[in-house]
């Protein structure tokens, strides 16, 4: 999709028009349910940016962060949302906080980028462009491609420039489209919901989160093979997403492949050290693969963050029963049933082993 | 056969995900082949009022065909549900209280 080409709803086909209406109307109608969900008014104010009601989209982003001033979607789509209202400082404004939050996030810079040369100064404009390029190989690519930046410098003749300050709306359609391959996914309409999530990941390849959500639907269509590509997508980008592991983790499980399930659960765990569901997960790998001391070492974890953690609890009185400690097996149990008294099937264990 | 507990764990994830069920009060977990079930069990966009027949049988068809694809997973020797609204009495399920 060509952003300079058409702007707003304009640019859509007639049945991409139909479906997006109808989800406009939709979240319209949970907003009045839920006027105090920021997620509703960031993505209703998506919607009608998309639909070029710039004033109604300002209204709804701006609800969204009196709700949550630390959202930074809201924020980001609003800065994006000035710059298309040619509001130049308060979208500079926002950028630039941003950019001081994350100072390696090479779209801030490339954004500040456009808005400067928007505002004709080039030389804050050229700083900007050159931190996008070193934050990610990403940028030097596309500006090259677009004949923006070569050997070293930036080249921007008229037709350039015009096609260069529309490079940002990217992101704006990207977080659309993201948005509503998420709003389709959850309705069972995975076909619909991975075009979307192509669309979006298309227009902004360095978004982790895109070929993350992607790598998701593709694992509820049960397309594990296409799920792994994405997660690991996912994680060249963004080589901290701790879920990411996760869920590469899990759908190498399904496939049966638990050597390179245990290695991404092993990142998971280390980048989320904090979340018991993975030790626990971790533990059951270990204990699969008779590694019982690492398995023991990970339920005792999972049980200091949740003490109530049951099946922890139950993992780890059947593997000391297996390694015939019966008194810390015994002990475990008599845990759970201090938990759940009515656990007959603890109970049973802890009889046949008193 | 294939009894590893992290593979049962997966599949019981993705039956779950791919299910009408809302298992956002639904814990599971599996030992030595022995899946373990708990929490509340809801069935999504099944009204909340609770108690009526219609309401009873789409949610003993679900736990009927969940406790059916469980057992169905390789490796997978017995299922044991300890659900809060729920309970299976001469292999019938009931609800123990109104249906949430």
């Amino acid at each position: 999709m060509d952003a300079d080409k058409k702007s707003g709803i304009r640019q859509f086909k007639g049945k991409q028009v139909k479906l997006y209406k109808q989800i406009s109307i939709e979240i319209e109608k949970e907003i009045q349910i839920h006027p105090n969900y920021a997620d509703l008014h960031n993505q209703f104010g998506l919607l009608l940016m998309v639909e070029g009601d710039s004033e109604g989209a300002e209204s709804h982003f701006l609800e969204a962060l009196s709700l949550n001033s630390k959202y930074r979607e809201a924020n980001l789509n609003l800065g994006f949302l000035y710059i298309e209202m040619k509001r130049w400082k308060e979208a500079e404004d926002i950028f630039l906080s941003e950019g001081r939050r994350y100072p390696k996030d090479g779209f801030l810079h490339h954004t500040l980028g456009v808005l400067y040369f928007q505002t004709e100064r080039q030389k804050e404009a050229l700083v900007h462009i050159r931190k996008a390029i070193q934050c990610h190989p990403y940028y030097r690519d596309y500006y090259r491609k677009r004949g923006v930046w070569h050997r070293g410098k930036v080249h921007l003749d008229q037709k350039r420039e015009r096609v260069f300050k529309k490079i940002h709306l990217n992101y704006h359609y990207a977080q659309f489209h993201n948005f509503i391959g998420l709003y389709l996914a959850k309705k069972g309409k995975s076909i619909q919901a991975v075009r979307e999530l192509k669309k979006a990941a298309k227009l902004k390849p360095d978004e982790f989160l895109f070929h993350a959500n992607l790598g998701t639907v593709y694992y509820y269509q049960g397309a594990y093979r296409k799920a792994i590509q994405e997660y690991k997508k996912a994680l060249e980008i963004d080589p901290l997403f701790g879920m990411g592991y996760a869920n590469l983790s899990y759908t190498y499980g399904l496939i049966n492949r638990t050597r390179e399930a245990l290695r991404y659960m092993e990142r998971a765990v280390r980048l989320n050290p904090h979340y018991a569901d993975l030790h626990y997960n971790l533990a059951l790998l270990y204990s699969d693969r008779k590694r019982y001391e690492k398995a023991i070492s990970e339920l005792k974890k999972a049980l200091r963050i949740n003490s109530n953690y049951l099946f922890a609890r139950i993992n780890l009185g059947v593997l000391y029963e297996e390694q015939k400690k019966w008194n810390k097996a015994r002990r475990e149990y008599r845990k759970i049933l201090e938990i759940t008294p009515d656990n007959e099937d603890v109970r049973r264990r802890l009889e046949r082993i008193s | 056969m294939l009894r590893e507990d992290f593979v049962i764990q997966t599949n019981i994830r993705r039956i779950l995900i791919r299910s009408n069920i809302d298992y956002s009060e639904i814990t599971f977990g599996t030992v030595r082949g022995v899946v373990y079930i708990q929490g509340t069990f809801k069935v999504s966009g099944i009204s909340t009022d609770g108690g009526s027949r219609d309401t009873e049988d789409i949610v003993t068809k679900t736990l009927r065909s969940l406790e059916l694809k469980i057992r169905g997973i390789p490796g997978v020797v017995d299922v044991k549900f300890q659900l809060l609204n729920w309970k299976k009495e001469k292999g019938q399920w009931m609800p123990t209280k109104k249906v949430e």
